[in-house]
């Protein structure tokens, strides 16, 4: 029996590769999902022997380019190459014929089998029904491909008792194992200690200094400048450039990265109220303030809060900004007890609190809208109105429970007017909205609360300039209108200063710096960010 | 879809409402057995003693089919159906065979119902198992506990149970107007209350209703206890229709027989869609199947078996009709 694809089927993968041929091209690219352009006339090319690094913030659209690249998501327009030829992927199982291998972010792995089983079902046996597991043969194949790139792992313990770089790994090899040389790793850098990052990169060198090429999608700077050839940027399904990592710095990297939008979509404050807002720090106790936080992880991909103090006052909208995974989320999931606290303390007007969970948090008049507004946000079943009153549907209410449908509907419709909903009726299930439209709802669902504080986490992620603007205002009226606190949680810069009085830089579950908006320089809150102080 | 245009506007109409009403989904099935049995058996399935023997039969299992669907509905499961109504007509049993007080039986039975119902919810909430598990736990407990309880004995003669059987001529049991009575109010707490409401936020996503400020442990606990409340009622109509006996088998295999009445009537088990009518009319369609397939002649059970299995088949395809993939 033959072992590995590229001598026994295609000729579309040929073995021998030279240093800087282009294996990959994706030419202008462009993929469109209801309400948002998520890849926007983007052209990336991969040469054998780079690591080419794809970098943006999150809703950026690098995700989507390479499930492009997979043939996971068809492209509404553009073309692909592959070692010039150009091609159709219909779906993953094109793309692998084509010698190109997704490693993913949430790794797919059998989890209680071995390694050795995992790589070759999933490899170099993939699609080969009935045949015999060979096992002592398989393992001598894989050895000596392990041994060829110089990756280290135990090819009998059980994928479930492996470290996440392992896993990493097991996926790497499977992609050795058929002869892949495109190998597309889409965050895989997320979930891994400084220590298993490392290791990983070893993997990495090894592979580009066989001709492999590697396309790296991370949100992480610094791991983009160490690892990668070139980097391209994408923001908001542009590509902003192409550079070469040895000619650039952290700072200029992090500028292309958040880029510059237009004034007038960021600017939505005036700044003739500041000095009254800011009075108020002086004068009176905070609304809410947290003392010296630190937090315990639940899961790997939680971020640790470290000694994080913040304070946010009576009307007052203060932004946390920082990149993602800078703990802003823990930061707001903190507020309405869904971390673990293992010391520190928070306030409410003074008096010290304990929130154990988002239902005690509202009683206290605390609402946090979540960033994931799928997953965490909208009840895909509900209606429009329904998914706008459920924290305080209470309030619409006769004889003890039952719901008075005249009120609900008032509330609803006088939502819809001011928040400029675009809907056929309050009656539509909420997943036909687009998405500014949705995240519209989320904002009405705060104000019906008559909440205190809002913690608004990403508000404007994933949705068009249009409407990111559009929400911003909302935001900003609402909260001078009715006096209420908001806490914006923002990895965009431009959003912190039109929107914010102060602003917190956070990095690694650390508060970095605390600024007054007042003729505040957009550079010197970035310099803090990368620099620290 | 679109190739097959409907042609006429009545048909188009008739679509239309099978798509935007969730009560269609068993309705319409419900109506077109009721027309092919009459079409096949006029004689005998019309024949008012039967149409009682099928309210009759009707209501027990609607009890609990409207109370398993408390629990699908949060995309959770019940399994102590069964066991639960057994334990709570033995219990209405024994108390009235030593007292004779029939309101003191069904009292307790309906309390004993709640109290499992509770335990049920406090295992999910607070111990957080998941809901198949505690409730598989409590399908083999309070089946033991019958047997215990029972000595493993049948009771029998319980004529005081005969009240839920009059029809005053109507052929219509007072069990039954009284089981519907209930799962109208069922029917209102889930349509009208914030209770209802918030049953299908939990089924649709729960972390979202959660987040949303909703306590949501508090909801389930109380779904779990109502549905408890039902099958209590449940099993004093077990009592009252099955020939006024109990024995310490009775009821059993009865949750799947609630659960199949709810996937037949529309109760999607991902949660968080479905009529909560729809248990009551998927047990109607359940009973007149086999009803009509005696009356057919077909008196073997492992025969009818096999055709209520088709039908369930049947309706769970046409419950995930659009989805990409179940588990």
């Amino acid at each position: 029996m033959e072992i590995g694809r590229g001598s026994s089927t295609t000729a579309l993968s040929p073995q021998i590769t030279e240093k800087d041929q282009v294996l990959l091209l994706a030419k202008d690219i462009v993929k469109k999902f209801p309400g948002v352009v998520a890849v926007n006339h983007v052209t990336y090319d991969l040469k054998a022997g780079e690591i080419h690094g794809l970098l943006g913030q999150n809703g950026a659209g690098k995700s989507t380019l390479l499930k492009v690249l997979y043939g996971i998501h068809r492209p509404d327009h553009g073309e692909l190459y592959v070692y010039g030829r150009k091609v159709f992927f219909k779906s993953p199982r094109d793309a692998r014929e084509h010698g190109i291998i997704l490693v993913h972010q949430e790794v797919t792995l059998m989890p209680h089998l071995t390694a050795l089983e995992n790589i070759a079902l999933l490899g170099f046996m993939w699609r080969k029904w009935g045949a015999r597991f060979k096992k002592t043969k398989f393992k001598l194949y894989i050895e000596d491909i392990l041994s060829k790139f110089g990756i280290e792992l135990d090819l009998d313990a059980k994928v479930r008792d492996l470290s996440v770089a392992e896993k990493m790994l097991v996926q790497v090899a499977t992609a050795l194992s058929m002869d892949a040389r495109i190998l597309l790793l889409d965050e895989p850098t997320s979930p891994m200690s400084p220590k298993e990052v490392e290791r990983l990169f070893d993997a990495m060198k090894r592979l580009k200094a066989r001709n492999l090429g590697i396309a790296f999608v991370t949100h992480r700077v610094n791991e983009a400048l160490e690892i990668c050839d070139r980097i391209t940027v994408l923001r908001n399904g542009f590509k902003v450039g192409t550079v070469e990592s040895r000619n650039i710095d952290a700072h200029e990297l992090v500028k292309m990265m958040l880029g510059r939008e237009a004034s007038e979509v960021y600017m939505v404050r005036d700044f003739s109220d500041i000095d009254k807002v800011l009075a108020r720090t002086r004068e009176e106790v905070p609304l809410i303030e947290l003392r010296n936080i630190v937090t315990k992880p639940q899961s790997p991909v939680e971020v640790p809060l470290k000694n994080v103090s913040v304070k946010v006052y009576r009307g007052e909208i203060v932004a946390v900004f920082g990149l993602v995974g800078a703990g802003k989320t823990e930061l707001g999931k903190t507020l309405i007890g869904l971390t673990k606290v293992v010391s520190g303390e928070i306030r409410y007007m003074e008096r010290r609190v304990k929130i154990k969970s988002p239902a005690d948090a509202l009683r206290l008049g605390i609402m946090y809208l979540p960033e994931d507004r799928r997953s965490e946000g909208l009840i895909p079943g509900f209606t429009v109105v329904a998914n706008m009153d459920i924290s305080s549907l209470k309030e619409y209410t006769k004889w003890f429970m039952v719901i008075d449908r005249r009120k609900e509907e008032a509330a609803g419709n006088d939502m819809v007017k001011k928040l400029n909903i675009v809907t056929p009726s309050l009656y539509v299930k909420v997943p036909k909205l687009s998405g500014g439209n949705q995240q519209k709802v989320l904002v009405a669902r705060a104000m019906l609360t008559k909440a205190r504080l809002v913690i608004f986490d990403e508000p404007t992620i994933g949705i068009d300039v249009g409407a990111k603007a559009e929400i911003r205002r909302l935001i900003y009226r609402y909260s001078r209108e009715q006096g209420v606190s908001v806490l914006l949680l923002t990895s965009e810069v431009d959003e912190a200063l039109g929107l914010a009085d102060r602003i917190y830089v956070m990095r690694d579950g650390r508060i970095l710096g605390e600024f007054i908006n007042k003729n505040l320089d957009r550079d010197t809150v970035l310099k803090v960010l990368v620099y620290g102080k | 879809m679109g190739s097959e245009e409907p042609r006429t506007n009545f048909l188009r109409k008739f679509v239309e409402f099978y798509q935007t009403h969730e009560i269609a989904k068993p309705l319409i099935p419900l109506l077109l057995l009721i027309a092919a049995s009459v079409a096949l058996a006029p004689h005998y399935f019309l024949a008012p003693m039967n149409i009682k023997v099928i309210l009759m039969q009707t209501t027990p299992l609607a009890l609990i089919a409207t109370g398993e669907m408390l629990a699908i509905l949060m995309a959770g499961i019940d399994l102590s159906v069964g066991s639960t109504q057994a334990a709570t007509a033995m219990l209405a049993a024994i108390i009235t065979k030593s007292t004779g007080n029939l309101g003191l039986a069904v009292a307790v039975a309906i309390a004993l119902g709640t109290l499992v119902g509770a335990i049920n919810g406090t295992l999910v909430t607070k111990l957080k198992i998941y809901s198949f598990v505690a409730t598989l736990a409590g399908l083999v407990i309070w089946r033991s506990f019958v047997i215990i309880v029972s000595g493993g004995r049948l009771i029998y003669g319980l004529s005081e149970y005969s009240v839920f059987l009059n029809d005053y001529g109507t052929y219509i049991p007072m069990g039954f107007l009284l089981a519907l009575a209930v799962i109208i109010g069922v029917y209102l707490l889930m349509t009208k209350t914030t209770f209802g409401r918030y049953i299908y936020g939990i089924g649709s996503n729960e972390e979202a209703v959660r987040l949303a400020g909703v306590r949501a442990d508090l909801v389930k606990f109380l779904a779990f206890t109502l549905a408890g409340a039902l099958y209590g009622l449940g099993g004093v109509m077990l009592i009252a229709m099955g020939g006024f006996a109990v024995d310490p088998w009775s009821a059993q295999g009865n949750e799947l027989n609630a659960i199949a009445s709810c996937v037949i009537g529309g109760i999607a088990l991902t949660g968080g869609t479905g009529h909560p009518l729809g248990p009551l009319l998927g047990a109607a369609i359940l009973t007149i199947l086999t009803n009509i397939l005696v009356l057919l002649g077909v008196t073997e059970l492992a025969t009818q078996q096999i055709f209520v299995g088709i039908v369930l088949i049947a309706a769970a395809a046409s419950l995930t009709r659009g989805l990409r993939y179940v588990k």
